[in-house]
């Protein structure tokens, strides 16, 4: 049983951090699909700052500096120069892959993988059987406990509330919507950062390329199911990492009966239903702003 | 017409302003980068044969993004183009595979049949909850990509395999050379009658049918066509799959001519480059096979670039993504720097 659940934990906490640094863009207005890219460049920075520093914490903050850089840099675009926000996040995770792939290949050549020394500081004995498991893991619950407080009971989370369903109304308070949005992108950066870090250090210890391989895009699927709740997220992303546990688990213990790619191709399937159930039960969401709109400039 | 040209105007600043900006990124990561921007437009232009090379790139390219344009028209956001493009290739793959020892002048039009299916099947099921329960199009068909990418695996690695492949990449087994639409070099006059079709049908489609006129306005305004008597849902479903048709027809373009076979993961950045293309040009069909011409040239010149700079050829990909960071950009400062060169003139 134990091992079913440090698998569950260990599968779920990147993606809880990037769900979480989603809800908070979607509670601001963003439609942030620049996640993926954003949490791989922490994945690898991490892993390089390691290699280089030898440092954990001096690692960990390299890629919380890298990462808020990359989310000022979406911000800049989608806010200031008036961007279509999906398009610019899908050009930020662009950026992300291509960008790590190629820092990688540069550094060190044409590898698949980069390992480190060590990874993100472990629990140690004191936890048991738990032990094994990385500090972000064990920070998880009073990360969530904490997004739930700052935006659910401060003046600042409903003021960022305000700023994302109606800008308008915000502004004619005195909120600022554009500097509300840079402040919940860069926290989003630090988020997305973590997770990245705790994908690529708390278990494996290497950076692969594409090692993400959509997690930043479940992650906000799991916005859209969890209606930009952050505990209601959190659950959904408990949910989507769960499925893919079990069918790495349910892939060792069947072995050949059932088609490994099926297996695969769970988690993809079930963020395609809790989408759909998403919009069954609380109707379908808007896009923030059409295509057709460039047809009329 | 003075909007239009300010439109392409301003596509132009943001495409050279990332290419700018990539080419700093690359300095700074100790690569040369006039000599890579010089080995580009080489690679994609200048070069012997290499207009060839960025047409065998660009004409597939362009029907996959004619179709992406369709859906963006209409108001949808589909971005599953990679998938369709991947189921494509794979239902024609199984047509070739079961029709083996046929002639060619009943395979290759099936192929062709079976391809445009794929890739229609593969953006219906998106459309369908779209349209009936308001499910969101964006992460369905991007999850429609990685679907489609692992289908891709299994087919390559299971049905279709080829025994006598090395370990590295699973594929298929090869398609006879009488079923083969060009030779590897990947340009003959087939795939170009089929591009020029394709772009003839799609600007009637868009510009002078009924069906074209009021998907644009759908893609705008709803309510209004709604009221004006038209059927969203049909407007709205269609769309979906002449679009997911033209990325399926764009991959069986890719099997059947310069490929021969289909490998896993094989052209895993077609969709994007696609989506690229399309916003490029404002979603106009003549300026997609414009832009579609210069995103194949940077497709041909990435692999010029190990070669000439010792750059990855993944370094096209970062070109591309900034693009894709600024293209939708709509700056004030950009259009008042335009208007005041226009007005000096």
């Amino acid at each position: 049983m134990n091992d079913i659940i440090i698998a569950i934990l260990r599968s779920s906490t990147p993606l809880i951090y990037v769900t979480l640094a989603g809800v908070i863009a979607q509670r601001a207005g963003v439609w942030n699909l620049g996640l993926e890219g954003i949490m791989i460049i922490g994945s690898c920075s991490l892993i390089i700052g390691i290699i280089v520093t030898n440092s954990f914490t001096a690692a960990i903050l390299i890629a919380i500096a890298i990462c808020v850089l990359a989310s000022v840099l979406l911000w800049l675009v989608i806010e200031k120069l008036k961007a279509n926000p999906i398009i610019a996040g899908l050009g930020m995770t662009g950026l992300g892959l291509g960008g790590t792939a190629l820092a990688a290949e540069s550094i060190f050549g044409s590898q698949a993988t980069i390992s480190a020394p060590f990874g993100v500081p472990k629990l140690g004995p004191a936890f048991g059987a738990y032990g094994v498991l990385s500090i972000f893991v064990f920070a998880m619950p009073f990360v969530v406990l904490g997004m739930w407080i700052l935006l659910r009971r401060t003046r600042f989370g409903l003021r960022l509330a305000a700023c994302g369903e109606h800008p308008f109304a915000a502004r004619s308070v005195g909120a600022n919507p554009d500097r509300m949005r840079l402040v919940a992108l860069a926290i989003g950066g630090v988020l997305c950062a973590i997770g990245g870090a705790e994908l690529a250090g708390g278990s494996l210890q290497f950076f692969a390329q594409g090692m993400t391989s959509g997690r930043g895009f479940m992650a906000f699927a799991a916005v859209i199911f969890g209606a930009a709740h952050p505990i209601g997220a959190t659950f959904a992303a408990l949910f989507f990492a769960t499925v893919g546990a079990l069918g790495i688990r349910a892939q060792l213990m069947f072995g050949d009966k059932v088609p490994h790619d099926l297996l695969q191709a769970l988690p993809y399937l079930v963020t395609i239903f809790g989408v759909w159930l998403s919009g069954k039960l609380r109707g379908g969401t808007k896009a923030a702003g059409a295509f057709a709109e460039l047809k009329d400039q | 017409m003075r909007d239009r040209f300010l439109y392409i105007l301003r596509s132009l600043v943001f495409v050279v302003f990332a290419l700018v900006l990539c080419a700093l990124v690359f300095q700074l990561a100790g690569y040369n980068a006039p000599l890579m921007l010089a080995s580009v437009i080489d690679g994609a232009f200048l070069r012997p044969g290499a207009i060839e090379q960025s047409l065998r790139w660009a004409l597939p390219l362009f029907i996959t993004a004619a179709g992406v344009g369709i859906s963006f028209r209409a108001g949808f956001f589909n971005i599953g183009a990679q998938g369709q493009f991947y189921v494509g290739a794979i239902f024609a793959a199984f047509a070739a595979e079961w029709l083996k020892g046929n002639p060619a002048f009943i395979v290759i039009p099936v192929c062709f049949l079976a391809g445009m299916t794929g890739g229609a099947l593969w953006a219906l099921w998106p459309g369908l909850l779209k349209l009936r329960s308001g499910t969101d199009e964006v992460i369905t068909t991007l999850m429609g990509n990685f679907l489609a990418s692992l289908l891709l695996v299994y087919v390559t690695s299971g049905p279709l395999k080829d025994p006598s492949g090395s370990g590295q990449q699973a594929s298929s087994r090869p398609l006879a050379a009488a079923y083969r639409i060009s030779d590897s070099l990947g340009l003959s006059p087939t795939i170009i009658i089929i591009a020029v079709l394709v772009g003839i049908t799609t600007w009637l489609l868009v510009n002078r049918t009924a069906f074209g006129v009021l998907a644009s306005l759908s893609g705008r305004n709803a309510t209004m066509v709604q009221w004006q008597g038209a059927k969203l849902w049909q407007l709205g479903l269609s769309s979906f799959l002449i679009s997911g048709a033209l990325a399926g027809l764009a991959g069986t373009i890719e099997l059947m001519g310069p490929n021969g076979r289909i490998a896993s993961g094989f052209l895993p950045t077609h969709g994007f480059t696609a989506i690229l293309i399309t916003l490029v040009a404002n979603l106009s069909v003549v300026g997609t096979a414009v832009a579609a011409v210069f995103f194949g040239g940077l497709a041909s010149a990435a692999l010029y670039l190990p070669i000439m700079v010792g750059l990855p050829a993944s370094a096209v990909d970062i070109i591309n993504a900034a693009i894709a960071l600024f293209i939708t950009a709509k700056s004030g400062f950009v259009d008042k720097l335009l208007t005041l060169g226009g007005r000096s003139k």
